[in-house]
């Protein structure tokens, strides 16, 4: 292709497809693109007198909520890795809280007190045990709730009635751990 | 300092799940997308649908995004486009002023080589050229707004509208000797103007 052919085809219905190799080759062509029409200064101006203009909050809006009616279901990861580890936290805690609970007469079962207390009300009225090492903690209502399986003489260690009919092993729990990762209370599911 | 997150990076957070992923992509090229919109529809709810449907794609994957096709942003382009098609089937929007093959043969090389927008003031030249973008038939005004307008690179630009990138050229290319012509029309319509003003003055 040579030049002339060049630009006739590019006035031409159909663009050429060598364009690309043209250009490479013929630098007056090249030059003669680069330096492109009077209009290309003029289009500068318009694209930054609309360098402003955007869509209205209410899409952003809209959007948001879609997303998160998608998503309302997923954990964010950084949460899921903060409740695994206060999940393998609570077990040892809890195992460890009922070790010196053994020795020591189990607490009646009371609502848990502080923000302990407002969770274990919301939870259909079923208790939660305080226990014994977090006596000394401070009060907070900033607690994560976390679901742990524990053997289940932890529940008789608790002073609480075990289910003799169930032939299972383990039991599943419910433990609040507090934002200093000691946990606070426990409530048996089953 | 941190670099900031790509496109791709912040598509792969928001697939996970993250929010601020999403909204940081989304304040990153909406107004692109919305501009893009615009001045293809030339309708403000248009656009604002255009542009939420684009996103509400990305979030359902319906067009489903293959890094190794191209960019984010050619994606979203693509995405913007097909629906402004969709659009403009289903209204007949689009009416250019000049359409068929007439305009073919009517934007040759232009034998004045002056400035077509030599004699007007900024303010003019912006609005004329608004009105002669405008005008454009769509497969020009897309690669005009595109490139010279949001500067989108003639790669992505060749991916969001599924053609080969000398094509994006050759059709930038045309389309400024074509907004050329409507300038230079419109200079000498608008140049008969003063003389007539002046006349109905001196009555």
């Amino acid at each position: 292709m040579n030049c002339e052919e060049y630009w006739n085809e590019m006035a031409g219905p159909e663009p050429a497809e060598s364009f690309d190799a043209h250009l490479a080759a013929c630098p007056a062509c090249a030059a003669r693109w680069a330096a492109g029409h009077p209009v290309a200064a003029g289009l500068r101006l318009l694209a930054a007198e609309m360098k402003h203009v955007s869509a209205p909050p209410r899409v952003e809006a809209h959007l948001l909520r879609a997303y998160r009616e998608r998503y309302r279901q997923r954990v964010p990861p950084a949460r899921e890795v903060h409740r695994w580890w206060a999940a393998a936290a609570a077990v040892l805690l809890v195992a460890g809280a009922l070790w010196i609970g053994v020795r020591q007469p189990p607490p009646p079962p009371v609502a848990a007190n502080s923000g302990l207390a407002a969770a274990a009300a919301s939870e259909e009225e079923e208790m939660f045990v305080p226990l014994p090492n977090a006596a000394g903690s401070p009060q907070d209502d900033d607690v994560d709730l976390v679901r742990v399986e524990l053997p289940r003489s932890a529940v008789t260690a608790l002073g609480m009635p075990a289910n003799d009919d169930s032939d299972a092993e383990s039991v599943e729990a419910e433990v609040l751990v507090g934002p200093d990762g000691i946990a606070r209370a426990v409530r048996f599911l089953n | 300092m941190k670099p900031p997150e790509s496109d791709h990076q912040l598509f792969e957070r928001l697939r996970a799940g993250q929010e601020q992923a999403f909204v940081a992509l989304y304040h990153r090229r909406q107004p692109a997308l919305y501009r893009f919109a615009l001045q293809m529809s030339g309708s403000p709810p248009i656009a604002e649908d255009i542009t939420q449907e684009v996103f509400l794609a990305l979030l359902r994957d319906e067009c489903g995004y293959d890094p190794a096709r191209g960019s984010v942003v050619a994606y979203l382009f693509g995405i913007a486009r097909k629906l402004l098609l969709r659009q403009f089937e289903r209204r007949r929007s689009d009416v250019p002023v000049d359409t068929g093959g007439a305009e073919e043969g009517r934007f040759a090389e232009p034998v004045d080589a002056s400035d077509p927008l030599a004699d007007l003031a900024a303010r003019e030249r912006v609005d004329a050229l608004r009105r002669a973008v405008s005008s454009l038939p769509r497969r020009y005004r897309e690669v005009v707004v595109l490139c010279d307008l949001e500067e989108v690179d003639y790669a992505e630009a060749a991916v969001a509208l599924g053609c080969p990138i000398g094509t994006v050229r050759s059709r930038l290319h045309r389309a400024r000797m074509m907004l050329a012509g409507k300038l230079r029309d419109e200079r000498l319509r608008g140049a008969s103007i003063p003389a007539w003003k002046a006349a109905r003055c001196a009555i």
